[in-house]
């Protein structure tokens, strides 16, 4: 049974019991009912609540969740975007990252505790997003950092043995060490283009723009290399 | 009296917790950071003072009857 599935479950059923304590109150002066009070009040909703948490932090890390902001809309879309030069839309187009979890998987810290500092600054987002002032440009925090790409590429053969990334010694060192900025050293330094989104024609022509949670998950996974161009 | 005042609380309590479990359940229909928001001041919140109260109501109770049986105790001595 899906997790979602137990949790709405516990929930219906605690909402029950807790309705018929609000009902019949007097129920708690045999033992059964003091037990079935612990239980609908005490036992089940901290059972609730904590895994209500857990399944809206599952949640924050999909695909449909991040683009579900009209400030990230057009992020979205540039995941669709027909530009093999395009770093993020190859990324989600070759199933390099799971589609239904693009976002994430580029943008959480592959650090101690980044998966929690990350959703921390997404309670600051929907912060600025209700009460500030949401900037005209989205930028990140910190400059990007290697390690989030080489959560992946580290160690894959195109990655290691790559013509560029050993074209001298030290540059793979370097890389690897986050010395050498992968983005912004220019060799992959094309990301999101969201001002160029109006003149871009979308992959495939026929899916709704912007509708990147959309998402066929990793099962053409094989098709990803299929142009050979690709230097993982 | 206290069982009165016990009941009243449990209904309260009842009250509260009921309606932050529908918040919850209302956030988990709805897939947008807005609904983690509802979840943790609506339903969170709601849940915590039902708790709370609940808790409190456990207590208070057990401090009533603690008072009320030395008066009962002399009674039967009497």
């Amino acid at each position: 049974m899906p997790w979602s599935t137990t949790l709405i479950a516990i929930i219906l059923v605690a909402i029950a019991l807790t309705v018929l304590l609000a009902a019949r109150p007097s129920l708690t002066i045999t033992k059964a009912g003091k037990i079935l009070a612990f239980l609908s009040l005490f036992i089940f909703p901290i059972m609730a609540g904590t895994m209500g948490v857990f399944e809206h932090i599952e949640r924050s890390k999909s695909t449909e969740f991040c683009t579900s902001c009209h400030v990230m809309e057009d992020y979205g879309k540039s995941l669709r975007v027909d530009d093999f030069s395009s770093l993020p839309a190859t990324h989600f187009q070759y199933n390099r990252v799971p589609r239904d979890r693009a976002c994430y998987t580029c943008h959480t810290d592959y650090a101690m505790y980044g998966d929690f500092r990350s959703k921390l600054r997404g309670l600051k987002h929907v912060y600025v997003q209700y009460l500030g002032t949401v900037p005209q440009e989205v930028k990140l925090y910190t400059p990007y950092n290697n390690r989030e790409c080489l959560h992946c590429h580290a160690g894959a053969r195109g990655f290691e043995e790559g013509a560029t990334h050993t074209a001298e010694e030290g540059r793979l060192q370097a890389i690897k060490s986050n010395q050498m900025s992968c983005m912004t050293s220019g060799c992959h330094d094309m990301s999101h283009n969201i001002k160029g989104l109006k003149d871009a024609t979308f992959w495939p022509a026929t899916a709704k723009q912007g509708d990147a949670g959309d998402t066929g998950g990793a099962s053409d996974a094989g098709a990803s290399n299929e142009t050979g161009k690709e230097d993982r | 009296m206290a069982k009165t005042s016990m009941e009243k609380r449990l209904r309260i309590a009842s009250v509260l917790v009921a309606l932050g479990l529908l918040a919850e359940l209302g956030s988990l229909l709805w897939s947008h950071p807005t609904a983690f928001i509802f979840f943790l001041i609506g339903g969170g919140l709601l849940i915590g003072i039902g708790v709370l109260f609940y808790l409190y109501s456990l207590v208070s109770t057990g401090e009533a009857a603690a008072q009320t049986e030395p008066e009962e105790v002399a009674d039967n001595g009497n």
